[in-house]
């Protein structure tokens, strides 16, 4: 187990000056030394290798003023790209990124009505489209992180409690992309990844404990715990559906279903509106859309689910005292909602909790998957894996292409 | 070899009784005592800390050692910088006092304050009946409702301290606006409270109510299910948000096996996913033993 002493010392060296690439690029090996603490010759030799293996590349030289001028590098654009993909029930998002981070394509389209094999058919030729209309060979993706509704498990890469998806708890679906992609796949629990977006690009950034409430097509909780997710034993905390809030939990329905998923999902919305006489609306959104409107069913509907939510943050903030609650997703990041969710917390929590909405909405889930499949693309080239915890490399900073 | 050995000492501060336990540097006990909690509280409790702590150092003088690390455990929530203490019913004046730096300035060592509940997790983490977890709970049920965490293999107490507060965890049938809350329904007070209500007499305590259960009283039989199916719904609601392996019951009414089974059995109507509880091993000790535990962590800590 344990690991030589020089490999070490090498692997420390890299991150630290892959780290100050990321941070600071374009930079001259003269100022790397200095924000590093390394020799000059560690950092030249870790630059030199780098450069060998086309992971970063000489970027013009600094304007000197007197004297001579040094050669500023950057991390390379072409040293690989990772893939973030947001599958949806509705909608399937993909966006690839470069080392550097910088996001270069984003896009969206529903997501193949039929499940199954054809979504996967489906994902790979976005992927592929992608990567040619950014002038990148596809196999130039070499980190690719996959969000899905569902629990993951986290031992053999299935998909379960995937209601919302026809047919994808059947296959294996990080060993069938894996294999129509020719990388790696990662599959990581939608909201989770969503919670992440927002702690790189969103209304999260800089905070170490927060609770993401989704609320869309389903209801999901995404935990951020002293800076790690928290994905509890078989990859199912935060199925909040199942709390028992908003019904009768004996019912079938709850038993099924989840007792709060059953009322607050897009679904039951839609029910509890028909059952309260309204006839307007076709879809939760358009719920919700009426409701802003006015519509007397549409409002009463909204309330009651509002005030559902707000008892689900309760009992979320009595359990684990979080530093902030990010309210997300389609229906979550209505404009509707926060308000009075802090109200029902404001009436039943001890203390006050701050109250935030995300800021990418949709995106979120998209944007996540990119960060973590950066983050393992960075562990890849800039190794040391072994050392993550002790020294874990930071993402950079957001900015667009 | 340094010529003094370093010991540590762990306390678990009730309302009505103060244990205390002096551990070597390897967190191994040496000795423990318990006795009645001053009810005078405030400053008084403080002074009892510290002759507590003095009491067991002065064991240590024949070992020619010295307490170099002492952990309190409290019935109230512990902010996580500044040690202060709040939502500390039964021990009156404490949110007024800085106990840690009090404590620290008596016995010139170092002090840490943890939640009492948390502390029980961490024993049953180290010792007991969640050994190798990397997500349980320690749910305490007595006079209130208390909650324990472990997550990714550690102890959380919340952004505050706060995590694991959960007397106001919203239970139940809501369609008709109205909440009702754990402790409300599952407090001791609230299951005696029951008992009169549904026209049972005579009975004041729960430990009584667990008797005239067992002799047959349907009635008595009948509270302690509907005390049992909140705190059923409650562990339904822990595990739908965390998804633990194990669910550990302690406290007064927690430990007792007959309402372990109806636990259990209202579980079953509620969910079709298996959820492991079980009683705590360590059972009155649990927070004792979390405490001296924690105080051979900083005592390794501080030495290392």
């Amino acid at each position: 187990m344990a690991i030589p002493v020089a490999n070490v010392t090498r692997q420390l060296s890299s991150r630290t000056v892959f780290d100050a690439l990321l941070h600071r690029s374009p930079i001259s090996r003269a100022a790397l030394a200095k924000v590093t603490g390394l020799s000059k010759q560690t950092t030249s030799e870790v630059i030199d290798t780098f450069v060998r293996q086309g992971l970063v590349r000489p970027a013009g030289r600094t304007r000197g003023n007197v004297g001579r001028t040094a050669v500023l590098y950057e991390l390379s654009p072409d040293g690989g790209h990772a893939l973030g993909i947001d599958l949806g029930a509705r909608r399937l998002t993909v966006a690839l990124a470069d080392l550097a981070g910088r996001v270069l394509a984003e896009r969206s389209e529903p997501t193949d009505p039929r499940g199954g094999a054809w979504v996967l058919d489906q994902i790979a030729y976005l992927a592929e489209r992608l990567a040619r209309e950014n002038n990148t060979h596809p196999s130039r993706i070499r980190s690719i992180v996959l969000g899905t509704p569902g629990v993951v498990n986290p031992r053999n890469g299935t998909i379960e409690l995937a209601p919302n998806i026809s047919d994808l708890g059947h296959l294996n679906v990080v060993s069938l992309l894996t294999e129509k992609l020719g990388s790696a796949v990662v599959l990581e629990n939608d909201i989770n990844l969503a919670l992440l977006g927002e702690i790189w690009h969103g209304c999260a950034q800089h905070v170490a404990n927060i609770a993401y409430l989704s609320l869309g097509s389903g209801v999901g909780l995404g935990l951020y715990i002293n800076g790690h997710l928290v994905r509890g034993e078989n990859g199912a905390a935060g199925e909040i559906g199942y709390l028992p809030i908003g019904g009768d939990p004996l019912m079938a329905e709850s038993r099924e279903q989840g007792c709060l998923e059953y009322q607050v999902g897009a679904a039951g919305v839609l029910r509890r509106y028909r059952a309260a006489g309204g006839t307007v609306a076709s879809t939760a959104l358009e719920v919700f859309e009426q409701a802003a409107a006015g519509e007397p069913s549409a409002v009463q509907v909204v309330g009651q689910t509002a005030h559902l939510i707000g008892l689900a943050a309760s009992a979320v903030v009595a359990v684990l005292d979080p530093q902030i609650l990010v309210l997300g997703g389609s229906l979550g990041a209505r404009p509707e909602l926060a308000a009075r969710v802090a109200a029902v917390l404001g009436s039943l929590a001890p203390r006050p909790v701050e109250v935030r909405t995300s800021t990418l909405g949709s995106r979120a889930g998209v944007v996540g998957a990119l960060s973590v499949a950066l983050r393992r693309l960075h562990e890849e080239f800039f190794g040391g894996s072994d050392l993550a915890t002790a020294l874990p490399l930071r993402l950079p900073p957001p900015r667009a292409a | 070899m340094s010529s003094s050995e370093a010991f540590c000492c762990g306390i678990d501060l009730g309302g009505t009784k103060l244990a205390a336990a002096l551990g070597d540097s390897s967190g191994a006990l040496l000795h423990e005592f318990v006795e009645p909690t001053d009810p005078r509280g405030g400053l008084h409790v403080a002074e009892q800390l510290v002759a507590a702590v003095r009491r067991l150092g002065a064991m240590t003088e024949g070992l020619r050692g010295e307490v170099s690390a002492v952990v309190v455990g409290v019935p109230g929530v512990v902010a996580p910088r500044s040690q202060r203490i709040s939502q500390i019913p039964h021990i009156r004046g404490f949110e007024d006092l800085d106990v840690a730096a009090f404590l620290s300035d008596r016995l010139g060592t170092r002090i840490e304050l943890h939640n009492d509940v948390n502390l029980a997790m961490l024993g049953e983490h180290a010792l007991g009946g969640a050994v190798g977890c990397q997500h349980a709970a320690f749910l305490s049920l007595g006079t209130g409702a208390g909650l324990g965490l472990l997550l990714n293999g550690r102890l959380f107490s919340g952004a505050t301290g706060a995590a694991g507060e959960i007397a106001d965890l919203p239970q139940g049938r809501l369609s008709d606006g109205m909440t009702v809350t754990l402790e409300a329904e599952v407090g001791s007070q609230a299951t005696v409270d029951r008992y009169r209500r549904a026209g049972g007499t005579g009975v004041s305590t729960v430990r009584e109510l667990f008797t005239r259960a067992n002799d047959g009283d349907a009635v008595a039989g009948r509270v302690l299910d509907e005390t049992a199916r909140h705190v059923a719904q409650a562990i339904v609601a822990l595990q739908s948000i965390l998804d633990l392996e194990r669910v550990v019951l302690g406290g007064s009414i927690g430990v007792r096996p007959e309402l372990l089974l109806r636990i259990e059995r209202a579980i079953g109507a509620l969910t079709h996913r298996p959820i492991r509880i079980g009683p705590s091993e360590l059972g009155d000790r649990a927070g004792l033993r979390g405490a001296l535990w924690a105080a051979g962590l900083a005592l390794r800590a501080g030495s290392a």
